[in-house]
């Protein structure tokens, strides 16, 4: 039993969740930008099974590649199944969504952090008489 | 940078963007009626504001910037009012071709745009708030 390893889960799917609030404030900076398309992240799960093999930044002069945002989270142009397609503009991002997407990744980020203070709450159980 | 500080600039760089194109269209709103001040001159022209995106260095995020100010290059209209400073010989003025109902919608449409960025930001500062909760939990 390695129960140690929740902390590594939980602060890997943190920092994946954070990666995706950047995005999608991205997506909102951008709602009225012409041909900006709408940007989403891998799902986490992806993010689990794979290890990519990335080029190492060893001085802050590299440039990053815009959708290597984090180490391990790749940011890919979101599906077209949205409801408001692609505008005259050429832009393809639905406000509504957006907005439901925050709500979604802070509900997921608020259950994250509440799991971390309770297993931590658990070991100190332990440490403490 | 971190992804959430990096957001908070993201969200920024929209609340700036929306907030020019609020003054863009309150320029044209204000302007709504001035004319020329000589005979068969020109009145005010309504402007127009183009976005843009633009990768943020030190962030690695993308912003969104105010990528060119233009005008509108349609049609004056025109009036009959021979008393006008501007009336041509025939009475005619030249009147700015700003629609109110075009600046009332662009208006709305920036307050929406302005108040989903705002909304962002409040979200962002939530997730750091989470964050932070684990430190003063854990005394």
């Amino acid at each position: 039993m390695q129960p140690i390893q929740l902390f590594d889960l939980a602060s890997r799917q943190a920092s994946w969740l954070s990666v995706r609030q950047q995005v999608v404030s991205t997506n909102i900076a951008n709602a009225n930008t012409p041909k900006y398309m709408a940007k989403d992240v891998t799902p986490f799960n992806a993010v689990l099974d794979s290890t990519p093999v990335r080029m190492a930044r060893t001085n802050p002069g590299h440039m990053t590649d815009s959708s290597q945002l984090s180490d391990e989270v790749d940011v890919v142009k979101a599906k077209l199944d949205q409801e408001i397609g692609v505008q005259e503009s050429g832009n393809s991002v639905g406000i509504v969504e957006e907005m439901s997407k925050t709500g979604e990744i802070k509900r997921q980020y608020e259950l994250n952090a509440a799991l971390v203070e309770s297993f931590h709450r658990m070991m100190l159980m332990t440490l403490k008489k | 940078m971190d992804p959430l500080a990096a957001s908070m600039k993201i969200s920024g760089s929209g609340l700036e963007t929306q907030s020019t194109r609020l003054r863009i269209v309150s320029e044209n709103i204000a302007n709504a009626r001035s004319t020329g001040d000589t005979p068969g001159a020109d009145p005010y022209r309504r402007k127009t504001i183009t976005f843009g995106s633009e990768l943020d260095k030190a962030t690695g995020g993308t912003l969104a910037t105010v990528k060119k100010f233009g005008v509108d290059r349609s049609k004056y209209t025109e009036e009959y009012d021979p008393g006008n400073p501007a009336a041509d010989e025939k009475g005619i003025v030249k009147m700015p071709n700003v629609n109110m109902l075009v600046e009332m919608a662009d208006m709305r449409e920036a307050n929406r745009s302005y108040e989903a960025n705002l909304q962002t930001i409040k979200q962002t500062r939530e997730l750091i708030a989470a964050t932070l909760d684990l430190l003063k939990a854990s005394q």
